[in-house]
């Protein structure tokens, strides 16, 4: 058993002067990874800094665009109305991440800077653009999420800095999100992989939504909304799309949002920016799946990702079932 | 290094000094000797520890003891009342078969308590979401379900 | 059939109070006087030369009490065929090798000086592939017995199969791969041991066999040249066990031998990835198998042939084949069987009992076979069942004697609630699927003795005591028994105690496994239940003046049959029985050893003297793009003879087909040159209840004449035809076979991007 001391500061500030004056320190919030990298003994810290008791920190701000409090644990952000309704995508994440007992205390800013490359609240914040804010010895510093990743485990944090919040624009009535988990079970998994999906599409034609909702009500499975949609000129306006487990670290599909951008959505477009998310992506073969495999899922979930961003333009307040398999 | 900490433990107050390492479930196991919150992987996979804190169940395996300094913990132990009844989902596990082995038991009960704490009549899918942290090998899940829906009715 | 006031009733297991409350002591949380705590060091090589071990740090660090190593220990081998010594000298041939252990104040210090012990290793080529292992020239695992493939012939020969072969119109013929799957208790292996001062061993221990592990520990004793001791063995309560505990382990050897050198209680408890690791898997086999029926489907032919990995050493995963026999030669009426098995060494890790002992592994190959068969056959796969389905009265290729028999029932509850006529055979998607089972159901002569016993005690006050040798591992048998002897007396289930943990006290008994306790521990109850019962009247027929045979107990009045004036409480009739002068006090005994027979030579006779049937059917959905398998429905039809108690039994069902489920779909250990790459209960994949799809379980009663109150064996089959049954739906659903278990989406998608290959 490693032994360490435990330090509960109630500011950031005496969070950062007490990594900056204790040795072998390190930062905990929910502690649903260090605790088990310490176990393990890939960790044997001398000191752990808690961030739990920072007052603020784990706020969730949803009065300009949303503001995410590092410490803010998945359940917190899962029951929260407006991100629900206006970025589904994260709500999918939370959601759906280990169980309720790792949800009630791990925390978001936990699972960006694990990094590990399935972690699950990355790809819905990368498709909703978030920046980073850190703080650290050296003052504030606030970088896009994108920027954020390094590498399997590794972040763009420098010594002593801490993440102190995600902040996400806001989207209009027309943009919808949706994350997708590929696991092998509904509970208690790592992704195989996963995608998210963010979506603002114009539908100038033919009197916009409430067309939208005529045509896919009743239109269940994601061949006969994708078939309800075809021929109505309905436009991608703007797309975003990140992977999980495909690459050392989460990573946006920038060739497939581009070749989404602008055009009329069709199967066929969906198809094409699914082969170039797949051409984007570098998968490896490990005992949770085979890179052939995941390499094909990017297709088979770009697709249904969008289809659902979509879905949930139309009809956002069905929101994400959890019940709900692929 | 030992530190003093004070919190509610099942309705009393708890007061004892700790070694900043501990988990929760060390303390509760190990020093308290309240066996019934057992250890099934010690990596928060299995939910065999489940205790409940401020309300929300938590694998105490993966719990800081000193996190709990002015919480309120709840266990297993405290369920029981005073004058020795058992708690209805206690008894709804005990006449609806839904323990086998027993030993994912006490964490099934106390991630089911926090649920039904906040929610009167879950539906079978938020049961099912609440207990999906908890493995059972022996029951296959399906009198365990039927345990808490019956409580949860039976308020 | 009059209702019973206990027998058939959904009674709450007896324990399940303790359980609840969280009072149940597990051996995790026994803690004894002045106890030591040890840990294992396992090889870090899947095969390696010990060249030399280094403890004397580990020695030297404070709280250290002991360190020993192969060298510490007498010669003495554990096992089937005795091959494996606690800890290893010379060489390791396994990752899980023992190398040494340490005993010290608390299981963290025990943990730091495991990492202070030098060991020297010279790797040794080493060989993972059972097929690799027969070749010449290949590594051998252990070199005095000149070969990998273990003189353990198992052969089964029934009838011509080669002239069915030339008569058969259809014939298939494929071959099925199974992999390891461990049993996942939620409790982790341990053990206390602990010696007195005159060498006598108590140990604590979550056993399933007590009274077998106890001779295993009396050899270990006399090895150490403690002979003619005493042991005793007081089972904690189990945290599930499936099999799992059907051996003993080297580690609770160590404890034995860490006790005697330290003079103190000695506990070892498994970590997660110990359990994970270092205990011992379902048997994993590749079997070639090949089936023939004639034109109106009378099937003709079975032929298997199965090469199983052993692994380094040998344990009872080794003899799944006796076990395997069972489908192979009866599971359907096939006159010609033809059955041989090799097992082999391997560098990876040996394997044990998982409920089915093998049965899965063969009905999996057999049932996905018949699919096969009735599909060239042009017959619908139900009807091809049922026209094949065992009958009572019959007597099978391999000399079983069925006597109660609801196989064609089984089948066609699972068609009808499955309409199966309306929708099997679409190929849309959406598919079904059956498959059928036979077990062992009325105890199984594996041993020279099938028995176990029982003695009943009967206290001034009319309660019960209990003293069975069978084990409680979460299945009930507590319960049962309770109520077998409730029945039998004419008493509330309340007033039984059921003592079953201590071999101090508790009789003689071969052990939990065969699906037996149910039907052979239960008999023993209802023997000496009957006795007890015989006796009370007895005296009660003194205090009432009125023959034994016309009394009657009900609810604890025992009372006359033809004069209703006369009756009397069962405690005022014990208590006037024994404070008398030559009084007496009651008790009674009973040992029942089912009239089974032992294999012959060639592994024929009628093993069980019942056998278990059932027939589980599956509805399931294909996503043709990600190949992902989602069960919509699930039946699972059970023969039980009778249910003593439907909730328990209920529960056996539900229990063993999501155990099913996940052999079916998710579990698998995955090795890479003999390590154990997914070691933890994130990768290891078993079903978390969002897993579980809506099951129904059917409980089918034949009445079993010899069952106690009719019933057979339950514990086992609720998991033994699952796979195929999915195996089978997903062909239904979308046209292709998978062989090897378990069905991932990987392996559906490959096979339809094959197929749609063409």
């Amino acid at each position: 058993m490693t032994r360490y001391d435990y330090h509960k500061p109630e500011t950031i500030e005496e969070a950062l002067s007490l990594m900056a004056c204790l040795e072998g320190a390190k930062y905990i919030a929910g502690g649903t990874d260090v605790m088990v990298l310490i176990k393990q003994k890939k960790l044997m810290p001398k000191h752990l800094i808690s961030i739990r008791n920072i007052r603020d920190l784990g706020s969730i701000d949803t009065g300009n665009g949303l503001k995410l409090g590092a410490a803010a644990t998945h359940n917190h952000i899962d029951g929260n109305d407006v991100i629900r309704r206006w970025y589904t995508a994260l709500t999918d994440a939370t959601g759906h991440l280990g169980s309720r007992q790792i949800r009630n205390v791990a925390t978001i800013g936990g699972n960006i800077c694990n990094a590990a490359p399935s972690a699950d609240t990355a790809c819905p914040l990368l498709v909703f653009d978030a920046t980073v804010s850190i703080i650290g010895p050296w003052g504030r510093r606030t970088i896009a999420l994108d920027d954020f990743f390094k590498g399997p485990g590794s972040t763009a944090l420098r010594e002593g800095e801490l993440v102190q919040a995600f902040h996400i624009p806001g989207f209009g009535e027309n943009t919808g999100s949706a994350y997708i988990k590929h696991t092998r079970r509904q509970a208690m998994d790592l992704p195989i992989i996963g995608l998210a999906a963010r979506m603002t599409i114009g539908t100038d034609k033919h009197g916009g939504l409430s067309r939208c909702k005529a045509i896919l009500s009743g239109a269940g499975s994601t061949s006969a909304i994708l078939a309800g949609i075809e021929g109505e000129g309905w436009r991608c306006e703007d797309a975003r799309i990140a992977m999980s487990v495909v690459a050392p670290r989460p990573i946006r599909a920038k060739k497939a949002e581009a070749a989404l951008k602008g055009k009329v959505i069709s199967g066929k477009l969906l198809q094409e920016g699914g082969e170039l998310a797949a051409s984007e992506a570098s998968p490896r073969d490990s005992i949770r799946g085979e890179a052939w495999y995941r390499t094909d899922m990017i297709k088979v979930l770009l697709k249904r990702a969008i289809v659902r961003s979509i879905e949930r333009v139309v009809r956002p307040d069905d929101g994400p079932d959890r019940a709900r398999t692929q | 290094m030992r530190k003093e900490i004070v919190f509610t433990l099942n309705g009393e107050e708890m007061r004892a000094d700790v070694e900043p390492h501990w988990t929760l479930l060390y303390f509760l196991r190990e020093v308290c000797e309240m066996t019934g919150t057992k250890e099934g992987c010690g990596y928060g996979e299995c939910g065999a520890c489940t205790v409940i804190v401020d309300g929300k169940a938590i694998n105490s395996c993966l719990y800081p003891i000193l996190e709990a300094e002015g919480k309120n913990v709840i266990t297993v132990e405290g369920l029981v009342t005073s004058d020795g009844a058992l708690h209805p989902l206690q008894k709804a596990f005990i006449d609806n078969g839904a323990v086998q082995c027993g030993f994912c038991t006490p964490g099934m009960i106390m991630s089911a308590k926090a649920l039904l704490d906040t929610k009167e009549k879950p539906a079978e899918e938020e049961i099912k979401d609440a207990i999906a942290g908890n493995f059972c090998r022996c029951t296959g899940y399906v009198k365990i379900i039927d345990a808490i829906k019956s409580c949860g009715e039976g308020r | 059939m009059e209702e019973l006031p206990t027998i058939g009733q959904r009674i709450p297991k007896k324990d399940a109070p303790l359980k609840v409350t969280g009072s149940a002591v597990y051996i995790h949380d026994l803690k004894l006087p002045g106890m030591l705590h040890g840990k294992i060091l396992y090889s870090k090589y899947p095969h390696a030369k010990i060249v030399a071990v280094n403890t004397s740090k580990a020695t030297k660090l404070p709280g250290v009490r002991a360190v020993i190593t192969g060298a510490d220990i007498p010669v003495f081998k554990i096992g089937v065929i005795k091959d494996n010594p606690p800890l290893k000298t010379g060489k390791v041939c396994s990752m899980r090798d023992e190398v040494a252990a340490v005993a010290a104040t608390t299981p963290e210090i025990a943990d730091e000086a495991l990492d202070l012990i030098e060991v020297e290793y010279e790797e040794l080529p080493a060989v993972f592939d059972p097929v690799e292992a027969m070749k010449e020239g290949t590594p051998l695992i252990h070199e005095e017995m000149k070969s990998n493939v273990l003189k353990l012939p198992w052969r089964l020969l029934a009838g011509d199969v080669d002239e069915a072969k030339k008569n058969a119109t259809f014939l298939v013929e494929d071959t099925y791969t199974t992999p390891w799957v461990t049993h996942c208790c939620l409790g982790t292996s341990g053990c206390v041991a602990s010696l007195d001062l005159n060498n006598h061993l108590t140990m604590y221990s979550n056993t399933q066999i007590p009274s077998l592990a106890q001779k295993d520990y009396i050899e270990a004793m006399a090895a150490m040249g403690y002979k003619d001791r005493k042991v005793r063995i007081i089972q904690s309560f189990i945290g599930g066990a499936f099999g799992s505990k059907l051996d003993t382990y080297c580690y609770e050897y160590i404890a034995i031998f860490l006790a005697a050198k330290t003079r103190k209680p000695v506990k070892i408890i498994f970590s997660r990835e110990e359990e994970f690791f270092a205990t011992s898997p379902r048997q994993c086999t590749i079997t070639k198998i090949s089936q023939g029926c004639d034109r109106q489907g009378n099937l003709l032919f079975r032929e298997m042939d199965m090469i199983l990995d052993n692994g380094a050493y040998t344990s009872w995963g080794a003899t799944t084949p006796s076990v395997m026999m069972l489908p192979i030669s009866s599971l359907y009426r096939v006159p010609n069987v033809r059955y041989t098995a090799r097992c082999v060494y391997t560098n990876n890790t040996y394997s044990q009992a998982m409920r089915g002992y093998g049965n899965p592994q063969a009905t999996f190959a057999i049932e996905s076979s018949l699919d096969q068969l009735a599909e060239i056959a042009g017959i619908d796969p139900y009807e091809l069942r049922l026209k094949n389905a065992n009958l009572p009265g019959e007597i099978t290729p391999q000399h079983f004697k069925i006597t109660s028999c609801g196989m064609k029932e089984c089948i066609e509850e699972v068609q009808k609630r499955l309409d199966w006529k309306g929708k099997h055979g679409r190929d849309a998607g959406r598919g079904m699927g059956m498959a059928s089972l036979i077990h062992v159901g009325g105890g199984a002569r594996v041993y020279k003795s099938d028995g176990c016993g029982t003695i009943i005690k009967v206290d001034d006050f009319g309660k019960v005591d209990v003293f069975t040798g069978a084990t409680d591992m979460g299945q009930g048998s507590e319960t049962v028994i309770a109520q077998i002897v409730a029945e039998t007396i004419g008493l509330p289930v309340d007033d039984i105690s059921v003592i079953n943990n201590d071999t101090d006290v508790c009789p003689w008994d071969v052990g939990a496994h065969a699906s037996r306790t149910t039907f052979v521990a239960g008999n023993a109850a209802l023997g000496a239940a009957r006795k007890i019962r015989e006796q009370i009247l007895e005296v009660a027929a003194q205090s009432l003046d009125e023959p034994p045979a016309f009394l009657d107990i009900k609810h604890g009045i025992i009372s006359s049959t033809r004069n209703s004036e006369k009756h009397i409480p069962l405690g005022k009739v014990l208590r006037s029985a024994h404070y008398m002068p030559h009084g007496r006090m009651l008790m009674a005994e009973y040992f029942y050893d089912p009239p089974n027979e032992n294999f012959d030579k060639e592994f024929k006779g009628n093993l069980s003297v019942s056998y278990a049937y059932g027939c589980h059917g599956v509805e399931v959905e294909v996503d043709r793009e990600t190949g992902v398998v989602k069960v919509l429905k699930y039946i699972a039809a059970h023969d039980v003879g009778k249910a003593i108690n439907p909730m328990m039994l209920e529960g056996q069902i539900y229990g063993g087909g999501c155990m099913g489920l996940g052999y079916a779909l998710g579990e698998k250990m995955v090795f890479e040159k003999g390590v154990l790459k997914n070691g933890n209960f994130l990768d290891y994949k078993i079903l978390t209840a969002k897993d579980v799809p809506p099951v129904e379980a059917v409980i089918v009663e034949t009445d079993e004449k010899d069952g106690p109150f009719g019933a057979k064996g339950i514990g086992e089959p609720g998991l033994v035809p699952t796979a195929p049954a999915i195996a089978n739906a997903v062909y239904d659903a979308v046209g292709v076979r998978i062989r090897d278990l378990p069905i991932t989406p990987e392996k559906v998608l490959k096979a339809l991007r094959e197929k749609e290959k063409g």
